[in-house]
């Protein structure tokens, strides 16, 4: 594939940042999955962070295929924030008739680690179910 | 052309006939202009009465359409000199600010934007009927440009009213649906009125762009002012709040009262996912506490 | 003048017993109106008129077709070149591929053969999808009268015969106008023939954008097309996200269950202004419309919200399929007044 590159996976103490650059198709996205999934297994990681903010368009494959890798990380221990979202993109998402309950989400990668963090804290208490 | 012919324009332009029509045509705006600026007093006055002859611009006193009518007179005249509306624009959108919230409407500005070019027209064809050929030519010059002049008027005019009440509306929304930060990361959406498709749309848009702006982690939106909340209210609410918590704010909806509630299940709304607390400030201490703020109260009453 | 409007007419009506009662019609009304067309302007009125009532002619004959089916027009997509490419005369189109630029060619080639989406060329070209559809739209119609020429083993009589050619194959009618397209058809026999398979494609223009549907990259493709005709007329950004997940869900399903199709992007004037998306493809078609539009449908990994969902985003919505056949998904959303 030419041109720059489509999405990143930067580690992060025990968290994993995705980045989502640019408009995604879906081969691309389910290519993001395997990638994100393989990486979350590979590192052992923690928690991850989905930053969104580049996506103009957020619809119901794309949707489906975050709450899948959200599942996914959680079957390997990893807690799941989507960040990012912008607010025309919400609002088209509701109305399109996405509930809220398939993500998990925060404003920003900075509240989006924060949650993470939260998370993390929470199941170190020793409650490891969601 | 004879320069120190400068007053008998007929005559002037009768012996040019064989100097090229271009030439001519270049000096007749020319002359009609210092036609109209020499006899501005009388014309305008011709103006003014066919204004009053038609009961227009009735809102205004005789001191103000004196004033105006020479403003506009003026600058009707330099449009016609230099061909450039810009000057007239301006003036006719400010006078149109003016005169607009004095309930002036758009076909008495245009009626008189048109009786000036009719007076002037007919002051014109005075001048000139002795020369039907030129009568001829000086109409085609000025016709073009007062139709310019006129139309110029009416759109500033138009655009600006268009403006004053798009910007009375957009005061009206913001008034109606202010989002108010209460502390670091804690909005208030106190909705009051009717709670329409269009309006909640807005509504959401503001929220949502007030979460962004505030990086508000929880939002509370305070319905006791929404009369009639019903079935299609339940769902713009829950429509706003999927949409807040998709930016990462938890929503708390306030002023819902049981009963409503309790209707809105029967028939089919789906509350579960409202975090709905009957009043406001059991909301706002449900916020804080989700905030991670503890409460305390000064009185020991029981808690919402 | 006869002669033009029954050559305008034959050329597009076959049989000869239908063709002379248009004649007669165009004639009647042309003698009507006489008096109110200026001198000089018969003649262009003629054409006109002529073109109208067989126009009208083949839109009572469509809309009595659709009746007796009961379903909206539903043949197959209709690809941009189909009408041209369909005559399969290989050597006419080798020819008519030699006489485009280098440039032009492979691009062409790059998107139509090895399906390369127009933004991968875009990104190789340095340039924009948008600039690389539109470059792509000229070579077709470039394209498309060379292959005409190729065909027929002519050469155009005049200099004037390619530009005039080349504007109807755009459907550009500024460029018609500016070359004086009409008359120069009535005074050239080879171009009044040649201009019969360009007109008949009807309308090509920059307020609509036509996005052919195979594989994934096109929802996007599409999506983004939708987007940013839709922001020349000033849809709030809120507007513009919602037309563009529609476009998303309902091109998916073209990918998903049809193959290949074909999106058509338009902006509306009339009664107010919008954007209309038509989506159409000549797949298996939906059983049960009733049932896809029903919450919670889903026949692939989704959320069951592609036809209800994308129906909520727009203010109108309609569903035509015919089992074996295709469907097409026809919405649109308005911008509110003011």
């Amino acid at each position: 594939m030419p041109g720059p590159r489509l999405f990143s996976i930067l580690r992060q103490g025990s968290c994993l940042i995705a980045s989502i650059h640019t408009a995604l198709d879906d081969s691309q996205l389910l290519r993001f999955q395997q990638d994100l999934v393989e990486t979350i297994g590979r590192d052992r990681a923690r928690g991850v962070v989905i930053d969104v903010a580049a996506l103009d368009v957020l619809d119901s494959f794309a949707t489906s295929t975050l709450r899948d890798i959200g599942e996914m990380a959680r079957l390997r221990g990893a807690a799941t924030v989507v960040v990012g979202i912008q607010p025309e993109v919400a609002i088209a998402m509701v109305r399109l008739g996405l509930r809220t309950g398939v993500l998990e989400t925060a404003l920003d990668l900075e509240e989006g680690l924060a949650r993470v963090d939260g998370r993390l804290a929470g199941a170190a208490d020793g409650r490891r179910d969601r | 052309m004879n320069d120190e012919d400068d007053e008998v324009a007929g005559v002037t332009f009768g012996g040019a006939t064989d100097q090229g029509r271009q030439t001519d045509d270049d000096e007749l705006l020319p002359q009609l202009v210092s036609h109209l600026r020499e006899h501005r007093n009388r014309l305008r006055q011709q103006w003014v009465s066919r204004i009053q002859g038609a009961h227009l611009l009735q809102a205004m006193t005789s001191q103000e359409m004196a004033a105006e009518t020479t403003s506009v007179y003026d600058n009707y005249v330099e449009v016609l000199e230099t061909g450039s509306v810009g000057a007239l624009r301006d003036y006719a959108r400010d006078l149109s600010e003016r005169i607009i919230p004095r309930g002036v409407e758009t076909q008495e500005v245009v009626g008189i934007v048109l009786l000036l070019r009719d007076v002037l027209a007919r002051s014109l064809f005075e001048k000139y009927q002795r020369d039907l050929p030129l009568l001829n030519r000086v109409l085609d010059a000025y016709e073009p440009a007062a139709n310019r002049i006129a139309n110029t008027v009416a759109v500033s005019f138009v655009d600006e009213r268009e403006r004053v009440i798009r910007q009375q509306q957009d005061s009206i929304r913001e008034l109606s649906t202010p989002v108010l930060r209460v502390r670091e990361r804690l909005l208030i959406l106190p909705i009051i009125g009717v709670l329409d498709t269009e309006r909640a749309r807005q509504l959401t848009e503001q929220l949502l762009s007030g979460i962004r702006a505030h990086r508000a982690r929880v939002v509370v939106i305070d319905i006791t002012g929404v009369p009639d909340v019903d079935e299609a209210v339940a769902n713009h609410l829950v429509q706003t709040v999927d949409a807040s918590r998709l930016m990462g704010a938890s929503v708390i909806i306030t002023g819902l009262s049981p009963e409503i509630a309790q209707t809105l299940v029967t028939i089919g709304v789906d509350l579960s996912r409202m975090d709905t607390i009957g009043d406001l400030q059991g909301g706002l201490e449900e916020a804080e506490r989700l905030l991670g703020f503890s409460v305390t109260r000064d009185s020991e009453a029981a808690g919402p | 003048m006869i002669p033009i409007v029954r050559r305008i007419v034959a050329a597009r009506v076959p049989d000869r017993a239908t063709a002379d009662d248009l004649v007669q019609e165009t004639l009647a009304r042309v003698l009507a109106a006489v008096e109110r067309i200026e001198p000089g302007m018969v003649e262009p009125y003629a054409i006109v008129t002529a073109r109208n009532v067989v126009a009208t002619m083949w839109r009572d004959q469509d809309r009595q077709r659709r009746h007796q089916h009961r379903v909206v027009d539903l043949r197959p997509p209709e690809l941009p070149d189909e009408d041209v490419l369909a005559q399969e005369d290989r050597h006419a189109m080798a020819e008519a591929l030699t006489r485009l630029s280098e440039r032009e060619r492979d691009t062409l080639l790059a998107h139509e053969v090895s399906g390369q989406d127009t933004h991968s060329l875009a990104a190789e070209l340095g340039s924009t999808a948008g600039a690389v559809a539109a470059q792509l739209n000229r070579t077709r119609a470039r394209l498309r009268v060379e292959y005409l020429l190729a065909a027929d083993r002519v050469e155009p009589p005049t200099e004037r015969c390619r530009p005039v050619l080349l504007a109807l194959s755009s459907g550009d009618r500024r460029r018609q106008r500016e070359v004086d397209a009409a008359r120069h058809l009535l005074e050239c026999e080879l171009c009044a023939r040649l201009s019969e398979p360009l007109m008949g494609r009807g309308r090509s223009r920059d307020d609509e954008v036509r996005v052919a549907v195979r594989v994934d990259a096109d929802v996007v493709a599409a999506r983004q097309a939708a987007r940013e005709l839709a922001a020349r007329l000033g849809f709030a950004s809120t507007d513009l996200t919602e037309v563009a997940t529609a476009v998303s869900e309902i091109v998916r399903n073209i990918v998903r269950f049809a193959d290949a199709g074909e999106v058509l992007v338009e902006l509306l004037d009339s009664p107010r202004r919008g954007i209309r998306i038509t989506a159409r493809d000549s797949g298996p078609g939906i059983p049960d419309v009733q049932e896809a539009l029903r919450e919670g449908y889903s026949t692939y990994r989704g959320l069951g919200l592609g036809l209800p969902g994308a129906r909520r985003l727009m203010d109108e919505f309609a569903v035509a399929s015919e089992p074996g056949r295709g469907t097409t998904v026809t919405m649109t959303k308005w911008r509110e007044a003011g």
